[in-house]
């Protein structure tokens, strides 16, 4: 009986350290005031749920809106373009070097950074006063877990699962048809771009991920990050697909892109080119760590596998 | 030749009544800083009421967002500019002293080089291993800035003397390497490149009262030792073996002005990135001004260099607010024409 | 004339700027106050280098300087130019200073970094400038103003610097006829009366002549003659140093020799 007791004991102990320690990672909803770290790995308190928000990346913007915190989204960056209701916010300038000024008189209670070049600006915000919740999404598994979190910590979790749940099961759709792809049908993909000086993305960043995710293979695969590399390069890997992401600048121009593509010398006999298999993609699908990452995805794999 | 001590001293010529003149331009220059600091505490991306800006500086727990944008803001980043504008100017004027070359500014001996580069390799290694180097970019940027003050000052003692022209030849040179290894490391980034442009390129934006605590007293007193070296700085702009002859140890009067010129450069470039032009401007708006003699010229040139700074920031951050120009752009863009005009006239 | 004080001592000094080459050779005079000593001597034979050498600027390979019976090893720069003052050859000035400000600047040696200069600096100044005849040129810029103004304004630098030996370097060079005769006069005043020493290299050799006590004539680093200008100036040694034979005259009322071409 003596050990029957004591083991419950020790049983109740050890249940209240653990539920403890996991509401101190994550809490149910409206649970606040709640602390999280974030990818700097500093420890963030919210008080309560956060009312006017501020996202300093477009990426930022399109998770916040995508979760259906819009409403509360009270500043911007000024490149903001995707969802419509996203452009109607004020503006708050560039996305580096912050104003401080105007960040301020906004009164956020949450701003929502992205790291990478903002880094340096996400000690001064916070020596403001301000709660700077940093994400740093590196792969679509980061970006789904940062969804989660944002919807967490703005008190709507369900609504968070309910996105990357959706999200999940597309990309896992993805997955499984290209498993059946042999390696050998995949085909050799270049992302190139609209500039003389040629710049591609390598391994660890998001858009290798997606090509190979969608099951292409990516060129320049084995390069670290985003590398300039040189025409003769993209010549001797005779890719088969050239996808070119543009921006809302070069809207347009399509046709006269795809012409300066193929005319450039010493390219006429890679196999994109002499079977015009280049694509021209909305770069904001594929750059930004947001839900529309899946519509990148998926937008691939129609291009590499029709 | 008898001479009458009943004359006033005003009459006898050979008075420069430059004590005079110093103490016109520090009330004049004190005045103008305060008056166009207050002024362009008016400016800004938010508007605020004059009346209520005027409350706020004596009770800040009116408005508690004005206030903070009052004083963790503008007020910082005003002081800065002061603090900025003073030393740069300040070492200016004693660099072309000790160099008799009007065309010399505070970085021509390369200390800014290393300054920059120290701060771009901050940034790259920021960017690559995280968060918490964030805080610590002025501290690489004056690590760069002393390393550079030593390779120059090795590399001079090489030649016969150390004269001028072998401190200027060893600052140019390393001022072109380190821009070389400045430009590869901007080749070799992509993401980081719009930071280490805007360090480039000057930025007061992130002023805050932290640093100008750490800045105030390198700049005040090391401005207040080149203030004390006037004399010896007259006497330079004669020629060196004039110097010498008029009792000036040149050569230790170089190193001194050299060395306490770096730091206070040093300090501040590594919070504020390279300002240019103000160095280079604003000591010959002084010379036409008062004069060429350094005892009324440098004090002068700081009082002028905190007012051009502050109008030159206040114009960056509201042209085209919300986004900010970069402060080096806005010297510049003032500071070429104003050079060319007053080269112009000197030689007219 | 009797000259009692020996201002300054010259011994047995050598001098090489690059190491092997000799400029200076075994070089010994000395000079008493009241004295102007005059050097002469063809280019390159070595006059500038003993003027650096003697205002402490060089420092001799071999040999002593004594200045006032101490040797000038000993002293600081600034101790020097208590001391001595140089009139150098034209030189090129940073600044826009005004000549009055230039001249001033002879009194830095006195002046305390801390206390700055006194009513009686301003008045020593003023009267170099008196001196010199350039008091008119008080409040013009110096680098506009011509050559031989200029060498007057630095004429009167040098003597605000109240030295006890003066350094000229051909401090008549940009000096009009009138102008070269009004500052020997000047010069030879301030000798008598305030017991200024001058050593003052010459290029022209009748100027030499007419202005100094005693002359050396410099050959190639050595001393080839020291004396009087009639012991000097003679078509031997003229000769010898010079490589022309010259046609000596007579100067009609001060009978020291002039040289014809």
């Amino acid at each position: 009986m003596k050990i029957f007791k004591q083991s419950i004991l020790i049983f109740i102990f050890l249940f209240l350290i653990l539920s403890s320690l996991l509401s101190f990672s994550f809490a149910e909803a409206g649970n606040y005031p709640l602390t999280i770290i974030d990818d700097t790995g500093s420890a963030i308190t919210i008080p309560e749920e956060p009312q006017r928000i501020i996202s300093t990346a477009p990426s930022n913007t399109e998770i916040l809106f995508a979760i259906g915190l819009g409403d509360k989204v009270v500043g911007v960056t000024n490149y903001t373009n995707y969802p419509e209701e996203a452009t109607k916010v004020e503006k708050i300038g560039e996305m580096s070097p912050l104003n401080l000024e105007k960040i301020t008189s906004l009164k956020p209670d949450l701003i929502l950074a992205y790291a990478g070049f903002q880094l340096k600006e996400i000690p001064r915000l916070r020596e403001l006063g301000f709660n700077v919740l940093v994400i740093e999404p590196l792969s679509i598994k980061d970006t789904l877990k940062s969804l989660k979190i944002v919807a967490t910590v703005c008190g709507i979790p369900e609504k968070g699962n309910t996105l990357v749940e959706d999200l999940s099961q597309r990309v896992n759709k993805i997955k499984s048809e290209v498993s059946k792809i042999t390696i050998s049908n995949r085909p050799n993909v270049f992302i190139g771009g609209t500039y003389e000086a040629i710049y591609t993305p390598g391994e660890g960043t998001l858009f290798n991920e997606l090509i190979t995710l969608s099951g292409g293979k990516n060129i320049a695969a084995s390069l670290p990050g985003w590398v300039k590399i040189s025409p003769e390069f993209v010549a001797e890997a005779e890719p088969d697909i050239i996808i070119i992401p543009i921006g809302a600048m070069n809207l347009g121009e399509e046709s006269k892109i795809k012409k300066n593509i193929s005319q450039r010398p010493g390219w006429s006999n890679i196999p994109a080119i002499k079977t015009q298999n280049i694509f021209i993609v909305n770069e904001d699908l594929f750059y930004r760590a947001g839900p529309r990452l899946v519509d990148g995805l998926e937008l691939l794999y129609e291009i590499f596998h029709e | 030749m008898k001479f009458s001590m009943n004359k006033s001293p005003k009459v006898i010529a050979g008075y420069t009544n430059w004590r005079k003149k110093l103490v016109l331009m520090i009330l004049g220059g004190s005045l103008g800083i305060l008056g166009v600091s207050l002024v362009c505490l008016n400016f800004g991306v938010v508007p605020i009421h004059p009346k209520e800006i005027f409350s706020l500086i004596w009770n800040s727990s009116l408005d508690k967002t004005n206030s903070l944008i009052i004083w963790q803001l503008r007020i910082p980043r005003i002081t800065m500019a002061i603090l900025a504008g003073a030393a740069l100017s300040t070492v200016g004027g004693a660099f072309q002293g000790i160099l008799r070359n009007p065309l010399a500014d505070p970085y021509i001996l390369g200390v800014s080089a290393g300054a920059a580069l120290g701060a771009c390799i901050g940034i790259a290694l920021q960017y690559t291993t995280g968060y918490y180097l964030a805080s610590y970019l002025p501290l690489f940027a004056f690590t760069g800035a002393m390393f550079s003050l030593y390779l120059v000052y090795m590399s001079s003692k090489i030649s016969y003397t150390l004269a001028s022209t072998g401190l200027l030849l060893a600052g140019v040179a390393i001022n072109f390497f380190f821009s070389a290894l400045i430009t590869i490391l901007l080749a070799l980034s992509k993401s980081e490149l719009h930071s280490m442009i805007f360090w480039l390129m000057g930025d007061l934006s992130t002023a805050n009262w932290n640093k100008i605590t750490i800045v105030t007293i390198p700049v005040i007193v090391g401005c207040l030792f080149l203030f004390s070296s006037s004399l010896d700085l007259n006497a330079l702009s004669l020629g060196e073996e004039e110097a010498l002859h008029l009792g000036v140890d040149t050569g230790k009067l170089r190193i001194r002005i050299f060395f306490i010129g770096s730091v206070i450069i040093a300090s501040i470039v590594s919070f504020t990135g390279l300002i240019g032009f103000v160095g280079l401007v604003v000591p010959h708006i002084a010379r036409l001004l008062v004069g060429p003699d350094h005892r009324v010229m440098l004090p002068t040139s700081a009082l002028f260099g905190a007012i051009f700074l502050i109008l030159c920031d206040t114009f960056a951050r509201i042209i085209i607010a919300p986004t900010e120009i970069p402060i080096g752009a806005v010297t510049a863009i003032v500071g070429a024409p104003l050079f060319i005009y007053l080269l112009q006239r000197r030689n007219v | 004339m009797s000259f009692p004080e020996t201002i300054l001592k010259v011994e047995k000094v050598n001098f090489s700027y690059n190491g092997y080459q000799k400029t200076l050779s075994n070089i010994s005079f000395s000079v008493s106050r009241g004295e102007l000593l005059g050097i002469i001597g063809p280019n390159g034979s070595g006059k500038s280098t003993l003027l650096k050498i003697i205002s402490g600027i060089l420092k001799p390979g071999k040999g002593n300087i004594v200045l006032l019976g101490e040797n000038l090893n000993k002293f600081s720069i600034k101790k020097i130019s208590k001391f001595v003052s140089v009139v150098s050859q034209d030189t090129w000035i940073a600044f826009n200073f005004k000549a009055k400000e230039v001249v001033f600047m002879g009194r830095i040696p006195y002046i305390s970094r801390i206390k700055g200069e006194t009513l009686e600096d301003y008045r020593i100044s003023r009267e170099a400038m008196v001196k010199t005849q350039s008091l008119p040129l008080s409040e013009k810029n110096i680098q506009k103003i011509s050559g031989g103004e200029r060498q007057r304004v630095f004429i009167a630098k040098a003597l605000a610097q109240t030295p006890q030996l003066l350094l000229l370097d051909e401090f008549t060079s940009h000096l009009d006829l009138n102008y070269k005769y009004e500052m020997l006069n000047l010069l030879k005043k301030a000798l008598k009366e305030e017991g200024l020493t001058i050593i003052s290299v010459f290029h022209d050799l009748n100027l030499a002549s007419i202005a100094s006590n005693r002359l050396i004539l410099l050959n190639e680093g050595n001393i080839e003659k020291i004396g009087t200008p009639q012991e000097v100036l003679n078509e031997e040694n003229l000769q010898k140093v010079y490589g022309v034979k010259p046609i000596l005259i007579n100067h009609p009322s001060l009978e020291v020799p002039q040289v014809i071409m």
